[in-house]
């Protein structure tokens, strides 16, 4: 423990990595106020340029864009009803209409601390927590991460985008995309249709970068000509002792369900924030103010989005299984990095893990005082024409997909997969689904096929291994428990 | 019967089928590597029955509740659409940061930008400043082509 809190304690004394968490801070912040451009899109920008840094140094810019772009999609969902990041959708159903009262300083204040306990709260958790399930993840043979696999996989059908159906094909065909190129144990080619470039896989990096930033792109482009009202304001004002009476039960609730919501495998801030607006209506004292501006309904959202952040970092750390979007591009940063994602990570790594967590701490601490004294001078880039913002993104998109490899079909990837992304959301089907498929797709795979190595091909020796049997009922239950309850609850009325 | 709102599922399932097809084809490890385990075609194969199974789900459920009918893109989105064909042109055949510049001088007029100047300021500056970041400092060569041969020579 002491080891970690020295670990944790050591950002405070690299002034290179202070100073990049710093700029990154302001980065994530100016990424979250624009919308359509949040903390996933941002990472997937960002990641090309962090190839050069050391591992710490890339992974704590990645996880500091992931916190502060999450808090500051609450700028532009207060003052101009348009949430920066879908993480912020549940606070502009009370911040917009405080601040169509004259009170957007206060509503902003009241984010930017509930978005700061969650952040901190969380990330103390996490801090916690991870060597735990460390511990226990430790333990794990094929089979065990086959289940565990296939429990995150069956997660996805409860994201927010999309139906359960369509989050679910969306996640098999990521899986299927990861079993393009040279099979691992047996060399043999597939569906590589005789191009060599694909020989080790597709790489992750130009596919993230199509999926989020691309089809964005393409997204924006239906609301090229449409024209936002922003709502003035003077400061951003603390909240008051009466205030701070209001909402400390809110803020307390919503950093438990977010965190867990967070840890929950692909799961992510945007569902949480939805849960902890609910939770913070049905246990308020006035609910009537809900939907007319109640502080209590800002904090419920804000506290909750940005405990999951940390919440998300859990699993993506200790089990390889990413908990949001922005967290399956971190993931991917961790391997281009060379750090492989796992229990190992906190036997092999153990700095490195905990000045991850610093530079997240200290991130949150740096947004609190940017919330507080520049939230007026960051909404103010919310108002950058569309005209000139995205066809910037278009062009980072391209170099970034290019940076990794030196290739040009990384680039042809990255616009094609941007156009399937477009389509596949104008269709209602969600794209994280297919990212996180696509990274836990080989992961199924090996772990499938050495658990039928292990058991002489008897596959259902599988459901013998209780961690293994566990998971594969929660799976299940994920699954299929909402239907199972739906019946009988409608039997039940009837 | 209303054919549009099964539209979906049966591409899902059409993709499945030359997928299996695909699969099929695909050559067979001998046993003694094999072992135990699968051959690399089943577990692609595996996947798209799945999708298929997800498939009919689907449009079972469209069935029941019909999708709303999606509205048709507009021309600033067909635009950008069509300017990826341009842009894969110029970047195969011209030079890649030529190719960025055309594309984001044509993107920014598409997307409502009135001041000409303005759009081709941003299709010069990006381009360069993202050039000389990436391969001043970042160290990374980018493909030969008009400009990048000047450059390198």
């Amino acid at each position: 423990m002491t080891e970690a809190l020295q670990a944790m304690g050591s950002v405070l004394f690299d002034p290179y990595l202070i100073v990049l968490i710093f700029f990154t801070t302001i980065l994530g912040v100016v990424i979250g106020v624009l919308p359509g451009l949040g903390a996933t899109t941002g990472a997937a920008l960002l990641l090309p340029f962090t190839l050069t840094m050391e591992p710490v140094h890339a992974i704590a810019v990645l996880a500091t864009l992931y916190v502060s772009a999450t808090f500051a999609g609450s700028i532009t969902a207060i003052l101009i009803n348009t949430p920066g990041t879908s993480a912020a959708a549940a606070t502009t159903f009370d911040g917009y209409p405080l601040a169509q009262r004259g009170e957007a300083g206060r509503a902003l204040g009241i984010a930017v601390v509930s978005s700061t306990v969650g952040g901190i709260f969380s990330i103390i958790v996490l801090c916690i927590a991870a060597p735990l399930l460390a511990r226990v993840a430790y333990e794990f043979r094929p089979p065990e991460y086959f289940a565990l696999t296939l429990f995150g996989l069956s997660m996805l059908a409860s994201i927010s985008a999309g139906g359960a159906v369509k989050n679910l094909i969306g996640g098999v065909f990521g899986v299927w995309l990861a079993t393009i190129g040279a099979e691992k144990s047996t060399s043999i080619e597939r569906f590589m249709f005789g191009n060599y470039e694909l020989y080790e896989g597709l790489s992750f990096v130009p596919v993230m970068i199509g999926l989020f930033a691309l089809s964005e792109l393409l997204i924006q482009s239906r609301r090229a000509h449409e024209i936002v009202n922003r709502i003035g304001m003077k400061a951003v004002k603390l909240p008051t002792r009466e205030d701070y009476k209001r909402i400390w039960q809110t803020i307390l609730r919503s950093c438990g369900i977010g965190t867990f919501i967070g840890i929950l495998p692909a799961e992510g801030a945007t569902v949480a924030s939805m849960i902890g607006y609910s939770e913070a209506r049905r246990w308020s004292k006035n609910k009537e103010e809900f939907g007319k501006g109640s502080i209590e309904g800002i904090a419920g959202a804000e506290a909750a989005n940005n405990a999951a952040t940390g919440g998300a970092m859990v699993p993506t750390m200790v089990l390889g299984i990413p908990g949001s979007g922005t967290t399956a591009i971190i993931l991917v940063g961790l391997m281009v990095h060379g750090l492989r994602p796992g229990p190992y990570l906190f036997t092999e790594q153990v700095d490195t893990v905990y000045q991850i967590f610093g530079a997240m701490l200290l991130a949150n601490v740096m947004f609190l005082f940017m919330g507080l004294y520049a939230a007026k001078g960051f909404a103010r880039i919310s108002l950058v024409p569309t005209a000139l913002l995205w066809p910037i993104v278009f062009s980072l998109s391209i170099i970034g997909a290019y940076a990794l490899n030196s290739s040009m079909l990384d680039v042809w990837i990255a616009v094609i997969f941007g156009v399937i992304g477009f389509f596949a959301r104008r269709l209602g089907f969600a794209v994280a689904p297919i990212a996180v498929g696509l990274i836990l797709g080989e992961m199924v795979e090996i772990n499938l096929q050495n658990s039928l190595k292990m058991f002489d091909g008897a596959w259902w020796m599988i459901f013998t291994q209780p961690l293994a049997a566990l998971f594969l009922v929660m799976a299940f239950l994920g699954l299929c428990g909402p239907y199972i309850f739906q019946k009988i609850m409608g039997r039940g009325e009837k | 019967m209303n054919i549009r709102i099964y539209l979906v599922p049966l591409f899902i399932a059409l993709f499945s089928v030359v997928i299996i097809v695909l699969s099929l084809r695909l050559d067979v490890s001998p046993p003694m590597i094999v072992g135990d385990s699968m051959q690399p075609r089943v577990f692609p194969i595996f996947l798209m029955i799945l999708n298929l199974i997800l498939a009919a789900i689907l449009a079972l459920q469209h069935r029941k509740t019909p999708p709303k009918a999606q509205e048709w893109e507009n021309f600033t989105t067909w635009g950008t659409i069509l300017l990826l064909l341009p842009f894969y042109y110029l970047a195969t055949h011209v030079d890649l940061f030529i190719a960025i510049a055309v594309v984001i001088f044509a993107m920014s007029l598409l997307w409502g930008e009135k001041r000409w100047w303005a759009a081709l300021l941003l299709a010069l500056v990006t381009p360069s400043l993202l050039f000389l970041l990436f391969d001043s400092v970042l160290r990374i060569r980018f493909p030969r082509g008009l400009f990048t041969n000047w450059w390198y020579s």
